[in-house]
């Protein structure tokens, strides 16, 4: 039982990482990113390139690094020069971006699975309550705590997270206040790329790598932020925690209907507040 | 056919946002037929007045009666058909269809579709087959009130319905409305900033201020209260 | 709605005539295609061509939900693939004649979409998106999943009867005279959507698209119009789905991935979902994309990728918004 629950909040953890990305770029766009998934996805895989030559942490920073490279050209090329159309043009672009992307790694490392070796320092495995649990796993855990805790602390205390927080819940008024709002954004789209490649790199020594991982981690990621409410980041959290448990409650005891469960506890929450958790302050 | 007594009622409403309070335990009544000026500076709480009224605010105390009968936990759209029509400060249409076809589709909702009467009363009749973005400012303001004016509501809720327009065109509108409601019997709570438009077709004034009435009275009356001078008259006039 | 002053309202919205140019053309464009199995002998392009008119339909569904509703869906391949499922695992079962089944078919995705609707329409915009995606692929991961429901990834073989609404089945199952039933049922569907898109409903519909707030002060409740909508956008995708089933006698999974709705909505973005007959032009361009993508389509998803990207950014009203405008500025007319 209780590893079930640790279970569910490594899957939560990631769920949280790679959601929290999508909350930062809506809250100062007010788009979504399609591609998030496939950023989670290209993080796996060029962690996999460089941890055959140098090791894993060597490809956590590289992928990250890259990744966060990646959102800046993304916001450069896509995000800014669509900024006064409709949300839904960002969307279509974003789900073109999303095949082009799944296509390039398709033909740079096939389509067949790969598997990425676990850090040898964190190979082991520790004993819970009587039961044997990996040390890999409870990383993943840390990690994804310390992420919220560095965002808590960065959108509370810096110039940049202050705007990002005032512009999640009101960008009208926000962006009267001149301040510069390419650089934020691309500093923001920077961190959410980034995040979503450390995501998909400490995703992939716990899952197979194909150039599909990302639609479905896209899909649950989605949940997530619809169900903590459009744009907030506390919300992503609960919803992240939330969906990680149910997710792997599903998996174990009711496999052939475990991808409804996160989907009837959208709607449910859905009919209860259209809004999501988040809804009433918005 | 209307019931006795006030066309449109608000008793005691509070509308806050946060700790501020937008609205006050207003009370307000007008009886029928009465066109009703609203003024007060900005903020005042007047637009706030309004959404309350009309079922658009979100969360507010108070009662509304309409024709009598308390209207309070109905919705906007119940509001509307029960005969409680409303124009917007900031000009609300339908930018893409035809200016003919949303009149038509809002006449839809009434017993008696006067769509025709209505678009050649504001002299939109020429202006039927064009997309309402197209038009003029003037014209799409004229179309916001003729939105709100289709179907012979029984009570209107106008606010600032001249905001932004020529001071000749203020006039002519201002003479169609007097003219419509005076017809039609229609009962007016007009919300404007132009004191010549108040001045000549309203036959009371309520004056709002931070949320509070003022003063209530005749134009003449209201020309002479100190604190209506101070507050409002003689400073903020726009 | 009260439905007052009938002879009012039955003033056309818009001058009569272009009514009259619209189904001209639809009518010759039915003739065209329906020409197509006389001039064309090869079997492969018919067989593709049945696929593209299937897929037409469905493109045509999802763009009738961008046009009334302005939400763009990326799930509307679970109402194709619940309609394909109800026919296969219905026949499976044999609980009912085919007859019956085909029609249950349609109406099951659309009452789901109704109930369903009541719910998401609600979240407009982006999200709305989101959910359509995530609703999709719950279905479609159930399918996959739930193995001895209806045999999991391996998908499933059905046993027509022989003759099915009287037709006998071979009529389904082969190109020349299943292109006919595809390209004639894509033009009625498309006539019957712009009668709706003409119709008090569908201005209403446009005017909450444009206004939901203004439309509930003029006096329209605007949930259920927008469910109903999404309801009959659901049901022109089950449309589809049957004929997919009835013309391939196989259904898996895959009819309800995000690719065969992502594939959907590209053709819908490409043809120019402001218009009821886009999508079904964006379906053909498609289809000739394809065709002529010959060599690359190992990279077909990058192709598609980048032409919706191309499409997005520089014609944004699709190429058939672009051919109104050309048409407009040839005749002189005032384009809509
Ligand atoms: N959504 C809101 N959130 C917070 N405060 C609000 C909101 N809407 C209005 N207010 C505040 O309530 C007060 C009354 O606003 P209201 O719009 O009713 O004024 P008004 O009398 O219509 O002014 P104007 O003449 O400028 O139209 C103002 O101080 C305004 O800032
Ligand atoms: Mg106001």
């Amino acid at each position: 039982m209780l590893i079930n629950i640790l279970n569910g909040l490594v899957y939560g953890g990631l769920l949280y990482i790679l959601a929290v990305g999508l909350v930062l770029i809506f809250g100062l766009r007010r788009v979504v990113n399609f591609a998030h998934g496939s950023l989670f996805m290209v993080g796996g895989y060029v962690a996999f390139a460089v941890a055959a030559y140098g090791g894993f942490w060597l490809a956590l920073v590289v992928s990250v690094a890259v990744l966060a490279v990646l959102g800046v050209v993304l916001d450069r090329l896509v995000f800014r020069p669509l900024q006064h159309e409709d949300p839904i043009a960002t969307v279509l672009v974003t789900f073109g971006l999303l095949l082009v992307l799944e296509d390039v790694v398709k033909t740079i490392w096939g389509k067949d699975f790969l598997s990425m070796p676990t850090p040898t320092a964190l190979a082991g495995t520790v004993t819970i309550a009587g039961e044997i649990f990996p040390v890999y796993r409870l990383m993943v855990i840390l990690v994804a705590v310390l992420v919220a805790a560095g965002l808590t602390l960065w959108l509370r205390a810096s110039r940049i997270g202050l705007y990002v927080r005032a512009s999640s819940v009101d960008p009208v008024t926000t962006g009267m206040q001149g301040v510069d709002t390419d650089r934020v954004s691309a500093v923001v789209v920077a961190i959410g790329a980034g995040l979503a490649g450390l995501s998909g790199t400490i995703a992939a020594p716990l899952m197979a790598l194909s150039p599909s991982m990302g639609s479905f981690i896209l899909i649950d990621s989605f949940i997530v932020v619809v169900v903590g409410g459009l744009g907030s980041f506390s919300g992503a959290f609960l919803a992240a925690l939330l969906i990680g448990q149910v997710h792997n409650f599903g998996v174990v005891y009711i496999p052939w209907a475990s991808s409804m469960i996160p989907f009837l506890l959208m709607v449910g929450v859905l009919i209860w507040r259209p809004t999501g958790f988040a809804g009433g302050r918005a | 056919m209307i019931a006795p007594g006030w066309a449109i009622e608000g008793v005691g409403l509070t509308r806050r946002f946060g700790g501020f309070a937008a609205l006050d335990g207003v009370s307000i009544a007008v009886p029928p037929g009465e066109i009703r000026g609203l003024i007060g500076p900005n903020g005042a709480g007047k637009s706030t007045l309004m959404d309350v009224l009309s079922g658009r605010a979100q969360s507010w105390s108070g009662t509304v009666r309409l024709g009598g009968v308390d209207i309070s936990r109905l919705t906007a759209v119940e509001r509307r058909r029960a005969g409680l029509a409303r124009s917007f400060q900031r000009t609300n249409i339908f930018p893409d269809l035809g200016i003919g076809e949303q009149i038509r589709l809002a006449a839809a909702t009434a017993e008696r579709d006067n769509s025709e009467e209505v678009m050649a009363e504001l002299g939109l009749a020429a202006l039927a087959d064009r997309r309402a973005a197209d038009v003029s400012y003037g014209d799409q303001r004229r179309l916001d009130l003729a939105l709100a004016l289709v179907g012979r509501p029984r009570v209107l809720l106008l606010d600032e319905p001249a905001a932004g327009l020529s001071m000749s065109e203020s006039l002519t509108l201002a003479g169609i409305l007097r003219d419509l409601a005076g017809r039609w019997g229609v009962t007016v709570l007009l919300v404007e900033h132009d004191m010549d438009v108040i001045f000549s077709i309203c036959s009371r004034v309520t004056v709002l201020h931070l949320g509070k009435i003022l003063a209530d009275g005749t134009p003449d009356e209201i020309r002479r209260v100190p604190e209506v001078v101070t507050a409002y008259l003689g400073s903020t006039v726009e | 709605m009260t439905s007052a002053s009938v002879p009012a309202a039955a003033a056309a919205r818009r001058p009569a005539g272009r009514g009259y140019g619209f189904v001209a053309g639809l009518v010759a464009v039915a003739a065209i295609g329906s020409a197509l199995p006389l001039l064309v002998g090869s079997a492969l392009f018919l067989t593709l061509m049945t696929q593209a008119a299937i897929n037409a339909i469905l493109a045509t569904g999802v763009g009738f939900l961008v046009r009334q509703n302005g939400s763009v869906s990326f799930g509307h391949a679970a109402f194709f693939g619940i309609a394909a499922y109800v026919v296969a695992l219905t026949l499976k079962h044999a609980v009912m004649p085919a007859e019956l089944a085909a029609i249950i078919a349609i109406l099951l995705p659309t009452v789901l979409a109704f109930a369903l609707g009541l719910v998401i329409v609600r979240i407009v915009g982006v999200a709305f998106s989101m959910l359509t995606l995530a609703v999709a692929q719950a279905l479609y991961e159930l399918l996959l999943k739930w193995r001895e429901l209806a045999n999991g990834d391996d998908g499933m073989a059905i046993a027509f009867p022989a003759r099915v609404f009287g037709v006998d089945m071979a009529t389904f199952q082969q190109p020349h005279s299943m292109f006919l039933i595809c390209w004639l049922i894509l033009m009625a569907v498309i006539l019957g959507l712009w009668l709706l898109a003409r119709s008090r409903f569908g201005t209403l519909t446009l005017a909450i698209r444009e206004n939901e707030e203004r439309a509930r002060f003029i006096g329209y409740t605007t949930v259920v119009p927008r469910a109903l909508i999404y309801a009959v956008s659901a049901a022109v995708a089950a449309l589809g789905g049957l004929l997919f089933v009835l013309y391939n006698g196989f259904v898996s999974p895959g009819t309800l991935h995000w690719s065969l709705s992502g594939e959907a909505l590209i053709m819908a973005i490409i043809g120019g979902p402001r218009l009821v007959w886009g999508p079904a032009l964006g379906a053909v361009i498609f289809f000739f994309i394809k065709n002529a993508a010959g060599d690359f389509t190992d990279h077909w998803p990058a192709v598609i990728g980048t032409v919706l990207i191309l499409v997005t950014v520089l014609m944004p009203r699709g190429v058939g918004g672009m051919l109104v405008r050309l048409a407009g500025r040839v005749g002189g007319r005032r384009s809509s």
